[in-house]
């Protein structure tokens, strides 16, 4: 108790507090403007926590993490540009309500469920972390390859219409990042002698090519009605979701808490598998999964509160096996390191006190985000006011100065003009982007992890049927596929009928 | 264009004055305007780069400014480098990437290419294995792997990176390289895979292993390089144990081949000036990297013989271009 209190007292100081207000606002701002992410505030964050004292330097980059993971909504709802690929799933829902005129509802829903999953997987950890990390340790390649071959299966979900260009969608988000440096082997592949190819494609620049991009031919593509956009405008409200809808989604809240905690706590997975299982999940199990993808708001709370929920998860391995989830988690290891923390199993004996500091910053890291988003709000609706040609000029340049910013790359910023064109073509044949973001998440971990497994069973494929685990998310995939073939192939037998009378 | 040559000199010039003033080391003529650090890789690399830029900017008139250029296993950024201009206003943050990335066939140029300025620091290996082997040194692993006669799962981050060639260099050392067989997993989480017991050894970073050793969890049997390393003071060396096995990896500056000896003389004097201070000194145990200046002519030198080594033993595993 002594070691909470003197936590307290170093993490409440006026220094402290502010330097995680400061972090929160940064992460807002990089995680909520298109282009820019919060990989790269993390990033620019870092050098100037050299010269603090521990707690408050951890604390502005857990607030920057928090801030950017919570504000990648913002323009995945207004703009249907996800800020992070963990809000792509956001994207489904939130877009469409921004559209009904219920923008400031989606975002308000947006931050509450963020910091419930957020408090929720923070409270997990603090009581659990000893044995959630034991189970991470039992995550062996077999295991995550299986858990992540589920997280595949959530494409059935996201196809709309027409499974098969769902499928050519998330193949094509496979086979995009093969291209460059193969880490297992260490051989080029698909690179053609070229430099700039051996860095791959960039996940956060094919995001910010895949939902821009056709943002911005469209908004010059096609000639809206004037009446319609004057619509818009007049109907643009700050008005904020009611106790009664965050009461009813409480269940949903709780169970996708859980899952993105889970999820989160897994090395080597992180926010956007969470969002689109927590997405497909409450699809699934909605009483009207008909209006999902049309601005459901359980398709915003759903994915949001799974996204936040694992940040408390991989701090688990972040602290207890010294093991970063994704590139942002990697630069706040990196912080700690600098200030002699060590994750690890002996950190708890070591620092209990920074330790505890960090839970109590992580606390207010959420108490900023939800204030300065829910002031926020009333500023950020007023962005659908913007004329469509103004705004894509304005995300044309933030995504040109976001893709080169990730990696210092000219090469990114075509990349990202490339993908993005691609991507407009996709839009046109009605195929539709998500499921190549999830592609893209889930492809590398998906190969490494199968190739690793195979390398450790000497090519013997037993491994992936003597573990229970592994069974128990191959079946889940199964199960998924199965439910979506039969509603599939009912809904199709109507319309096929037809089909072949007009024929 | 002219004109702004002028005002450029001109601001140097009283921003020369006054750093001279200030300190002897800088230079009249070099650097006028910021110079650009290329960095090829994220963690480690990129942490103790970060440090280091901002210790050099204070001996210097301007500052160094870090630019993360990775990918292609350090290909990237060495390529940028090696086209910019001579100058000493464009230099990488290199290490033996350059050496193995020639060999490997990633980048069409070699260590010549480059102008060495100053070795920064040194990072060396260490062989991990689970507590409940019971192994304590090297040769406990030894005997009991050629009595028992099973293959040894070693983990590596990826065929043909650093701790690749180091395991396969030690495990040659030590007489068991038949009986190896490797586990690639593309990042570091070879402690959780020891701690499961799915591999039996791993060669990573001492920092990685140091939280789990003290926890009584895992053992470290020997470090790779020539010294004992801070983390774990208690292990000791390959050499010590009688393997001859001399590896560590460095991380140093360089500048594009034919730049000037005057500025990189003034690079190499900020350099050793900021590996030499107390706030360098102090990062490395918490970082865990060894400071380990060693001026140009001598970096050189031991480029060109680093060259050598890896080209050998990566033509032994099959991997040479």
């Amino acid at each position: 108790m002594d070691i909470f209190l003197q936590a307290l007292a170093s993490a409440m100081t006026p220094m402290a507090i502010a330097s995680i207000g400061l972090g929160a606002l940064i992460g807002l701002i990089f995680g909520s403007i298109p282009g820019l992410t919060f990989t790269v505030a993390l990033a620019l964050a870092l050098p100037i926590t050299f010269s603090m004292d521990p707690v408050p330097a951890i604390g502005l980059l857990l607030g920057t993490y928090i801030g950017g993971m919570t504000g990648g909504s913002v323009s995945a709802i207004l703009l249907g540009i996800p800020g992070t690929p963990s809000a792509a799933a956001t994207v489904l829902d939130g877009h469409p309500m921004t559209k009904q005129g219920n923008a400031s509802i989606a975002l308000g829903t947006a931050v509450i469920v963020s910091v419930f999953g957020g408090i929720f997987s923070l409270i997990v950890m603090i009581v659990s972390v000893d044995l959630v990390s034991r189970v991470a340790i039992s995550f062996g390649p077999a295991e995550i390859f299986a858990l992540v071959l589920f997280g595949l299966s959530t494409i059935c979900g996201l196809c709309g219409g027409s499974l098969i260009k769902g499928l050519i969608s998330g193949a094509l988000g496979l086979m995009i990042m093969t291209v460059g440096l193969d880490t297992i082997d260490g051989v080029q592949r698909m690179t053609f002698g070229s430099v700039n190819m051996m860095q791959g494609v960039n996940l956060l620049v094919a995001m910010i090519g895949l939902f821009a991009v056709p943002f911005i031919i469209e908004a010059f593509a096609v000639k809206t009605s004037m009446p319609e956009k004057s619509q818009r405008i007049s109907r643009v409200k700050a008005e904020l979701p009611s106790i009664g809808l965050l009461g009813r989604n409480l269940w949903l809240m709780i169970k996708c808490s859980i899952m993105g905690t889970g999820i989160g706590a897994i090395p080597g997975t992180g926010g956007a598998i969470a969002s689109f299982l927590a997405y497909d999940h409450a699809k699934r199990f909605s009483k009207k999964p008909e209006t999902f993808g049309k601005g459901n708001i359980e398709g915003v709370v759903a994915p949001e509160t799974a996204n936040n929920a694992v940040t408390g998860g991989t701090l688990i391995p972040l602290l207890s096996l010294g093991i970063p989830g994704d590139p942002a988690t990697a630069i706040v290891l990196a912080g700690l390191m600098i200030h002699g923390i060590t994750p690890g199993p002996a950190l708890f004996m070591n620092h209990a006190g920074e330790v505890y500091g960090m839970y109590v910053a992580v606390v207010l890291a959420y108490l900023w985000v939800l204030g300065l988003q829910l002031v926020g709000i009333r500023l950020f609706v007023h962005v659908l006011k913007i004329p469509r040609e103004l705004l894509a000029v304005g995300v044309l340049v933030l995504c040109a100065i976001g893709a080169f910013s990730i990696r210092n790359s000219v090469f990114d910023i075509y990349s990202m003009g490339a993908i993005g064109v691609a991507a407009y073509v996709l839009v046109s044949f009605r195929v539709p982007i998500t499921p190549i973001i999830l592609g893209m998440v889930l492809g590398p971990t998906l190969e490494n992890e199968f190739r690793t497994a195979m390398m450790l069973s000497m090519g013997d494929p037993e491994i992936f049927y003597s573990s229970p685990t592994v069974l128990v998310f191959f079946s889940l995939a199964l199960l998924v596929i199965g439910l979506q073939a039969v509603s599939e192939f009912k809904a199709k037998k109507q319309p096929k009928n037809e089909v072949k009378a007009d024929a | 264009m002219t004109k702004i040559k002028t005002l450029r000199r001109a601001t140097t010039g009283l921003l020369a004055a006054a750093a001279m003033s200030f300190a002897g080391t800088a230079q009249a003529e070099f650097p006028d305007r910021p110079i650009e650090m290329t960095i090829l890789f994220g963690g480690t690399a990129n942490s103790i780069a970060q440090l280091l830029t901002d210790l050099m900017s204070q001996e210097m008139s301007q500052p160094i400014v870090p630019v993360s250029r990775t990918g292609g296993g350090g290909a990237v950024g060495y390529s940028y480098v090696v086209n910019t201009p001579a100058d000493g206003y464009n230099i990488v943050w290199n290490s033996n990437s350059i050496n193995t990335g020639n060999h490997m066939g990633r980048i069409d140029f070699n260590y010549e290419a480059f102008t060495p300025i100053a070795r920064v620091s040194t990072e060396i290996p260490a062989l991990a294995v689970n507590a409940s082997t019971g192994w304590e040194d090297l040769s406990d692993m030894v005997e009991a792997v050629q009595a028992s006669g099973d293959v040894l799962r070693v983990g590596i981050s990826g065929r043909g990176s650093f701790t690749h060639l180091t395991s396969a260099a030690l495990f040659d050392a030590l007489g068991i390289g038949e009986q190896v067989a490797y586990i690639a997993y593309g990042d570091g989480r070879a402690p959780v895979e020891l701690l499961a017991e799915r591999i039996d050894a791993a060669i990573q970073w001492p920092g990685q292993f140091a939280s789990y050793v003290e926890a009584g969890e895992l053992n470290v049997l020997a470090v790779t390089g020539d010294t004992r390393v801070n983390v774990l003071p208690d292990v000791a060396t390959a050499m010590e144990q009688g393997y001859d096995v001399n590896i560590s990896m460095w991380r140093g500056l360089a500048a594009p081949a034919g730049t000037p000896d005057d500025v990189v003389a003034a690079l190499q004097a900020a350099a050793e000036a900021a590996v030499m201070s107390d706030t360098f000194q102090e990062a490395s145990d918490n970082i865990g990297f060894t400071p380990a200046f060693l001026p140009a002519a001598e970096f050189g030198a031991l480029i060109a013989e680093d060259d050598a080594f890896y080209g050998a033993l990566l033509t032994e595993l099959g991997m040479a271009q």
